[in-house]
């Protein structure tokens, strides 16, 4: 005979909502602890993904402090959570605020840098992996991970179709500061042009320096970058 | 010829639970190489679907289907430190009925008061009836084709292949669980702001070399979300509990646990994805 576990009593509603709302854990809870049916859709996500134990949030992560961090979210990622296909109405407005609020201009300028460098840097999926499988960045310098959502140099066989095509991209824009000014801007927080875009904010979540985006803005636009031949 | 016996298994145990009085299919046991030609005619633009002919000319000789066979041997021994088979396991559709249970989970349990997907109920059984402990490989184990686990997943799956996905939704658990999984789905984090529809948004995408299934196209989803699959990438068949892990971590998200809310929350929303439409079970991937 299967052996019954025994049924917890479930807490009133407001319990559930005290939890959320305070962000504490007042105990190692899943759903036999709190009514799952008194909480809103949101509000029962963020329980599961913040105080259910269903992620292993105590992990060290590379950027530092500890995965919850990657799960809580910040202005930008909650306004994309929508459900829908598309973006709703008047969001986009609000996000390209958003973006270019926070976006910071590097010192002295955006620049390019050595495109050999940013080809690595284009080609490489590794870093900021987690959980089961940790990247160490000290053994190997995370990359851009360009390839995943885009082709860039016209002979590379393999790449992603996330993203537009960028072959030819510096033969298309030039070299001058506005071109130099836009393509910082799109790596460092694409939000600013594209709200709620799948590209990665490589500059404003620090994923790349200043320095790796130099090296990956010459790829890009170098006219001796094989992206250009 | 072996395989072949057992293919024809499961329909002699459709008609036993029939004959017993379970509740009406929405759908026959169907040969999952029968179930992936039909999605792959009625779907001849399908980049996804088509992305390599040796799929399904691989599928009669999936190596899955000796996992499966393992699986069986395992269900109706008896194990364990109380020496019981699984056979008085509820998946939702009575003690001991595998018949379409795996296309019905997730699902609200009584006696655990438990929304559970289909790994965290068979672990419960393996622990309830047949007394491991959560720390014997026998359910900490979860990975790979020679875990007790992936064997029974795939025996058990497969009495549902050719079903059509229905997870449960009458239970204000059940609700409210798949509602908090498509938040889950669309919920931005991580390093990289990604959710699953970043990459599961359209069709015919890749990321580098892989081909992205829509999650809003329900024959490329059922596909999708049919596991357990051989992976032949991994020489292993593989669980929906692995893809979700495997997909978290590209994501750059926190480590997912098994038998946990989200994975489970997860499961019902993909599943529900793929409502109405036939499950390959167990299937075959890159
Ligand atoms: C997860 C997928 C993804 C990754 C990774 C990614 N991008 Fe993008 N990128 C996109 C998408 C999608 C767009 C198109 C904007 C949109 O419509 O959302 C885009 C747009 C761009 C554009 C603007 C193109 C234009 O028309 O002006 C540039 C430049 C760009 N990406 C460069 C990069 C670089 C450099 C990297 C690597 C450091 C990178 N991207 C990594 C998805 C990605
Ligand atoms: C950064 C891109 C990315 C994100 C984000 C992502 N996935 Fe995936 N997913 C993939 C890739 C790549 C595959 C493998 C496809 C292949 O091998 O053909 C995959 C495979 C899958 C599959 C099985 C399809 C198959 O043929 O292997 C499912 C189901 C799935 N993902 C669900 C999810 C869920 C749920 C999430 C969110 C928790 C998610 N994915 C987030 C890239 C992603």
């Amino acid at each position: 005979m299967p052996a019954q576990t025994l049924r917890r009593g479930t807490l009133p509603a407001a319990i559930g909502a005290v939890v959320l709302l305070s962000g504490c854990q007042f105990f190692d809870s899943d759903d036999g602890d709190v009514d799952i049916t008194a909480m809103s859709p949101d509000e029962l996500a963020d329980y599961i993904v913040l105080e259910s134990g269903s992620y292993r949030l105590e992990q060290s992560v590379q950027e530092g402090g500890s995965a919850r961090g990657r799960m809580e979210q910040d202005e930008l990622q909650r306004a994309c959570s929508f459900t829908t296909s598309e973006i709703p109405e008047g969001l986009s407005g609000e996000v390209i605020e958003m973006a270019r609020a926070s976006y910071e201009e590097p010192p002295g300028g955006p620049r390019l840098g050595d495109w050999e460098r940013g080809a690595e840097l284009a080609r490489s999926g590794y870093g900021f992996r987690v959980g089961h499988n940790i990247d160490d960045h000290s053994s190997r310098p995370p990359g851009g991970n360009c390839y995943a959502c885009h082709q860039m140099d016209p002979d590379e066989p393999v790449y992603g179709t996330i993203g537009p095509s960028l072959a030819g991209y510096g033969d298309a824009r030039g070299t001058d500061d506005a071109s130099l000014s836009y393509a910082h801007e799109v790596i460092s927080n694409p939000h600013q042009y594209f709200p709620c875009t799948t590209m990665p904010r490589f500059g404003a979540n620090e994923l790349l320096s200043e320095r790796e985006i130099s090296h990956i803005m010459a790829y890009l636009l170098d006219p001796e970058s094989p992206v250009n031949q | 010829m072996f395989k072949k016996a057992l293919l024809a298994l499961p329909v002699a145990m459709a008609l036993g639970g029939l004959a017993a009085g379970g509740a009406a299919q929405a759908s026959e046991w169907q040969d999952p190489t029968d179930v992936l030609q039909k999605l792959l005619d009625n779907n001849p633009d399908s980049k996804y679907l088509h992305q390599s002919e040796q799929n399904i000319m691989m599928m009669p000789d999936n190596p899955a289907l000796w996992v499966a066979e393992d699986g069986e041997q395992l269900f109706y021994e008896e194990r364990g430190p109380n020496n019981a088979s699984l056979e008085s396991c509820d998946f939702g559709k009575g003690p001991g009925v595998l018949e379409g249970a795996y296309v019905e989970l997730p699902r609200y349990f009584e006696d655990t008061g438990k929304v559970m997907d289909f790994e965290h109920r068979l672990v419960h059984c393996m622990k309830e009836i047949q007394g491991f402990d959560a720390d014997d490989p026998e359910v900490a184990q979860r990975h790979g084709n020679d875990t007790d686990v992936m064997q029974l997943t795939t025996y058990i799956a497969m009495q549902s292949s050719g079903m059509e996905w229905q997870p449960a939704n009458e239970h204000p658990k059940e609700q409210a669980m798949l509602a908090a999984g498509e938040k889950l789905f669309f919920r931005r984090g991580g390093a990289m702001d990604f959710n699953c529809a970043s990459c599961h948004g359209e069709s015919g995408k890749r990321v580098r070399a892989s081909r992205l299934p829509k999650m809003r196209d329900s024959q490329e989803w059922t596909k999708a979300v049919s596991w357990p699959a051989h992976r032949a990438g991994h020489d292993n068949v593989r669980s929906q509990g692995h893809r979700i892990r495997g997909c978290a971590w590209q994501m750059r998200h926190a480590g997912i646990k098994p038998d946990s809310m989200a994975n489970t929350a997860l499961i019902a929303f993909w599943n529900e994805a793929a409502r109405g439409e036939p499950a390959v079970l167990p299937d075959l991937k890159r």
